[in-house]
């Protein structure tokens, strides 16, 4: 066996003894967790901590509950900025938004919100769109740590490439007409930030906690395996009313879970489906 | 020597046409499944032209599919393309040396599911996916430089019209009776 070889055995026998560690320390259960995402965020954050080996992590993480909240926080996605992607709101807007119209009420959430800028996105569009008065917007992270950054509304300052987004989403307005700028941070108006109800939720574990006639939860199951990946969907499944939207990110489908038939992509909407069963 | 299981490709933004080329020099009933990351910008619309010629379906994966032998799967824009051995994992990590998606994680993913069973061509001219390539190459994966010229970095040089025996010497597996 080559010296490599026996370097890249020893650092899969590291890691799943730091996984069985944080699981049988705290709780939580990264074992099906999408394996290649989940190495290679571990990688950075063991180069980051300048540590050599995943056995030296997992002492300190033992430990160190603080340097387990490192370690999660390492395992999140970065934040991604205003209308990342135009073409989601976009289609959101001429085709989800019409047929919303006609309800009296609606529950909208949004499912592994992160530090909330597609929440932000949504409820923009929303009020535009002259739905707020009776939407009630829920979003839900896994991690306290990105719920309080959501809920602090404060985002990077969007530039001129968001701006460019945020038009071509449909916005109608300008996007500055949300924020207040605070040097290199844009601070969310308070309108916005203070009608969403952010709330922990773990989709991994948590049952659901209501009903809702629009559900968005984007790229935030890339991060699980497809066994964990299908449970998570059981949740968004029993969380939808029948006619009920579930956006999903651009590269995601319902095709691989078990309610693939439950389903009905709404044409040209890019990931937009309809619970019909 | 073990079999050949997957087969890796990157290439920088400028090299889509040498890409189609490659891709067009692949043998039509290529035994293992194709993955390919290639720089390009998020309105890019590139399955289409690199399909043009090949004889192998391409199409960009959603997250979690399944890989298929003779398949080539193309890393959609704005998003990593990772593979473990149930298949695809894509990923919306932040760009690695200012690409997404970037040859090195595909490279990486690939050595860490295959190990010695990964085949890996490099089209140079961007400093992103040497790091990845080593890494295949460490882990006893076959690994090469796609064009003319001398060896980089000690890594092997395939001109594209030999790319074809290149693989083939990789696939070939001698024949056994096989007991069903």
């Amino acid at each position: 066996m080559s010296a490599v070889t026996h370097r890249a055995e020893l650092e899969a026998l590291e890691v799943e003894l730091l996984i069985e560690g944080v699981r049988r320390q705290y709780g939580f259960d990264l074992r099906n967790h999408s394996r290649p995402l989940l190495l290679r965020r571990l990688r950075r954050h063991l180069r980051e901590e300048r540590l050599d080996t995943f056995s030296a992590l997992q002492g300190r993480v033992l430990h160190d509950p603080e340097a387990l909240e490192g370690l999660l926080r390492a395992l999140a996605c970065p934040p991604d900025t205003l209308f990342s992607d135009p073409a989601f709101f976009q289609a959101f807007r001429t085709r989800v938004v019409p047929m919303l119209r006609t309800y009296p009420s609606i529950r909208v959430w949004h499912a592994g919100c992160s530090s909330g800028e597609d929440t932000y996105a949504l409820a923009i569009l929303l009020m535009e769109e002259g739905l707020w008065g009776r939407c009630r917007l829920y979003a839900s992270d896994a991690s306290e740590g990105l719920l309080a950054d959501a809920r602090n509304g404060v985002l990077r300052l969007p530039g001129e490439e968001d701006a460019r987004n945020y038009r071509e989403a449909g916005g109608q307005r300008a996007l500055t007409d949300y924020y207040t700028r605070d040097g290199d941070w844009a601070v969310l108006h308070p309108t916005l930030r203070e009608s969403i109800f952010f709330t922990q939720h773990n989709l991994a574990t948590d049952a659901s906690f209501n009903e809702f006639q629009v559900i968005l939860c984007r790229d935030t199951l890339l991060a699980y395996n497809r066994s964990l990946a299908s449970r998570a969907h059981e949740r968004l499944y029993e969380s939808l009313v029948r006619f009920g939207f579930l956006g999903l990110g651009r590269k995601e489908s319902v095709a691989r879970t078990p309610y693939a038939r439950a389903y009905e992509e709404l044409e040209g909407t890019g990931r937009v489906f309809r619970r019909t069963g | 020597m073990s079999l050949l299981g997957l087969l890796v490709v990157g290439a920088p933004q400028g090299a889509s046409a040498e890409v189609e080329a490659l891709l067009a020099s692949l043998p039509p009933r290529l035994p293992v499944p194709v993955l390919l990351a290639v720089h390009r910008g998020p309105q890019e619309l590139l399955a289409g032209s690199l399909a043009r010629r090949c004889p192998l379906p391409v199409l960009e994966p959603d997250d979690k599919d399944e890989l298929v032998a003779g398949r080539v799967y193309l890393a959609p824009a704005g998003y990593h393309l990772l593979v473990d051995r149930s298949g695809v994992c894509l990923s919306r990590e932040p760009a690695e040396h200012g690409q997404r998606p970037a040859m090195d994680p595909l490279f990486e993913s690939a050595a860490d599911a295959y190990g010695p069973a990964v085949a890996g061509l490099l089209f140079s001219g961007h400093e992103d996916g040497w790091a990845g390539l080593s890494n295949l190459s460490s882990r006893g994966g076959r690994v090469a430089v796609m064009g003319e010229g001398d060896p980089v970095e000690g890594v092997e040089r395939v001109p594209l019209k030999d790319v074809k025996d290149w693989l083939v010497r990789l696939s070939y597996v001698p024949r056994m009776k096989v007991q069903p």
